[in-house]
């Protein structure tokens, strides 16, 4: 401890006896006690903040493996006192759970390839060409983020309600199509921020990459496939995986624009008056709220299972991603 | 020479030119998108306001009723108006105390010790989360249908603890806005903790940018950690907190399990297109004033590096 502390204060040292002043010593007194003590509290601190966020966590499994029974038991809090798993197969089975991830997985990761796609070409845009009315068109895009959905899901619905020119409609509500379409024109969901973060990756890589390739004779299309795409792969994973995530906790979206289509986020929302129909014969049946609570834990713990594996293998994409996109700047 | 003069601005030009229309070319898709799925609703939607809709054969049929929508959405309508205060003052106090959590927890989880990989992945876990219905669930809902979820969970807490240690400190009576400030705190520490992981980690980024050789400096110049902390970390982050803030205020104010957006969303369920665009519109319309006014303030106050 001493030791490097001689080194970083040279001025005042001589060669063999150091000789603080008294400031000096009550500096390294105090920072010796801090470097101490500190670990215990930021420890201590970590732990009690994780708790907090783990703490839905456990309860939703603690929640899925009892009797609902239980509920009522005072002394049952974290550990159940009875063991069952009716209350998880009931609940698959009201969320219709393997074909309802099927569907969600179907329409998040094909929506996520396809938006990530076309943003990635927004943004290179963006970021590389100089144009007329490129300000403007940026400014679009900031307000792409700002405006909340849910100033333009109504007029939405009725332009996907009756989609086409003149006569020649077709209803769109209720088809994935409304989902795709927006997606494939780089319009869909939290589309003006994947937009503005892959601009600002793509500023970010040397301008000689691309003009080697230009002087080369490639074409503008052919340097953004071959040449920047490639270097772009961690941006393109980071951003992928935020886009499933999204689509996988959206349901202002699709609740507008499904009625019959059904993805975990609806399913999880509708759960109520599905138990009550599957189980008690009857959408008004009289449950006590404490004891719905089981099926709703258990409803809440598949539906996060599958992005939560996710999450677990491919961390260091998450976290190291948004730093390394440029996201920040 | 001189014909290669002649040439060049033309050459030059043309290049330009060229290089405008490839623009053209790579923002085609995203305007025919935004074109249909961004701003024809948008205008839509402001027209809607204005009108009193209703659904007609092969499409929407608007008459227009110039302000009245927005004049029953402010006055009539009387819960609008209080959702709309109370969503604001949430946002007003729940931002600052985000951000100066996120930032703390940001330092914490910047410095060098084991298990920082873990720390860092359970404090980034809600943002996996919060964007969904679980969260509604777990946060909200629970409340509403028993005493259980969150609520039990910040009852456990609060009302005992924070009262405790407060008359333990000896300051529980000293001013009752102060001990109920704090206890409105704790009682909502699960929002705040669950709403800050991705202000934890662009801050955490932009901790990183801090080079090492001011730690050092410091060092030799016999800083404490208080000082280090508001002379260097602070000014470092400080335009980082601009972003963040805004950030934290959109997220709050688009987010599905906010009162004034539910009430929207009723109001669309209910076929009411044209009073739910009004609410729309008046909703859009204070965020965007409460973005500015922030903004223009806290750009005074930040330190920016190389201007």
């Amino acid at each position: 401890m001493t030791d490097t502390n001689i080194q970083t204060v040279p001025e005042n040292t001589t060669e063999n006896k150091p000789e603080f002043s008294k400031e000096e010593r009550s500096y390294f007194r105090r920072k010796a006690v801090t470097d101490r003590v500190w670990p215990f509290f930021r420890t201590l601190i970590l732990i009690g903040l994780s708790f907090v966020i783990l703490y839905p966590l456990i309860y939703m499994v603690s929640c899925t493996f009892r009797e609902r029974g239980d509920m009522n038991d005072p002394t049952v809090m974290w550990i159940p006192r009875h063991y069952t798993l009716d209350v998880l197969k009931e609940t698959v089975q009201a969320m219709d759970f393997w074909n309802t991830l099927k569907n969600t997985l179907i329409l998040n990761i094909g929506c996520s390839l396809v938006q990530i796609i076309s943003c990635a070409i927004t943004g290179y845009g963006f970021a590389r060409f100089s144009f007329k009315g490129k300000k403007l068109l940026f400014g679009i895009v900031i307000m792409m983020i700002l405006v909340p959905p849910q100033v333009i899901s109504l007029p939405l619905y009725s332009q996907f309600r009756f989609f086409g020119i003149g006569d020649l409609t077709v209803n769109l509500i209720d088809s994935m199509a409304t989902m795709y379409l927006p997606a494939l024109t780089a319009n869909g969901i939290r589309a003006g921020l994947m937009i503005l973060i892959f601009r600002q990756f793509f500023r970010g890589l040397p301008r000689e990459l691309e003009d080697a390739a230009y002087i080369d004779g490639c074409g503008p299309l052919r340097t953004f496939i071959q040449v920047m795409a490639p270097n772009a792969a961690s941006a393109f994973l980071t951003v992928f995986l935020f886009s499933v995530v999204w689509y996988w906790n959206d349901y202002y979206v699709s609740s507008t624009f499904f009625t019959n289509t059904r993805t975990i986020a609806l399913m999880l929302q509708n759960l109520d008056t599905e138990l009550k129909v599957r189980l008690f014969n009857s959408a008004t049946a009289d449950v006590s709220p404490r004891e719905q609570i089981v099926w709703k834990e258990a409803g809440c713990l598949i539906s996060i299972t599958p992005i939560l594996i996710m999450y677990v293998c491919l961390q260091k994409y998450f976290t190291e991603g948004i730093e390394r996109s440029g996201i920040v700047s | 020479m001189s014909e290669n003069k002649q040439k060049s601005p033309r050459r030059r030009l043309s290049y330009q030119r060229r290089k405008a229309l490839y623009g053209y070319g790579f923002l085609s898709l995203w305007m025919i998108g935004t074109l249909i799925f961004f701003l024809i609703p948008l205008v839509k939607s402001l027209c809607y306001s204005f009108s009193e809709v209703s659904v007609g054969t092969g499409r929407m049929v608007t008459e227009f009723v110039g302000l009245d929508k927005y004049e029953y959405v402010l006055t009539e309508d009387g819960k609008y108006t209080d959702l709309l205060k109370s969503t604001l003052l949430e946002t007003l106090w729940k931002t600052p105390l985000i951000l100066i959590f996120s930032l703390f927890v940001a330092v914490m989880l910047n410095q060098k010790f084991r298990g920082r990989t873990l720390a860092r992945a359970v404090f980034f876990l809600p943002v996996i989360i919060a964007t969904g219905p679980v969260y509604a669930i777990i946060s909200g809902d629970m409340s509403s249908t028993g005493n259980s979820g969150a609520e039990q969970f910040s009852t456990m807490f609060s009302t005992d603890l924070v009262g405790k240690l407060l008359r333990f400190l000896g300051i529980y009576g000293i001013s009752d806005k102060m001990s109920g400030m704090i206890s409105a705190v704790a009682d909502n520490i699960f929002g705040i903790v669950w709403s800050a992981g991705i202000q934890i980690l662009l801050f955490l980024a932009a901790l990183q940018t801090i080079p090492s050789t001011a730690r050092e400096a410091a060092q030799v110049e016999g800083a404490t950690a208080w000082e280090y902390f508001w002379k260097i970390t602070f000014p470092c982050v400080s335009p980082y907190i601009l972003a963040n803030l805004i950030f934290t205020i959109i997220d709050s104010f688009t987010s599905p399990t906010n009162a004034v957006m539910k009430r929207i969303h009723d109001m669309g369920e209910d076929w009411r297109f044209g009073e739910a665009s009004a609410m729309a519109w008046v909703y859009f319309a204070v965020v965007m004033a409460a973005i500015v006014v922030i903004t223009l303030i806290i750009n005074k106050m930040i330190y920016y590096e190389v201007e």
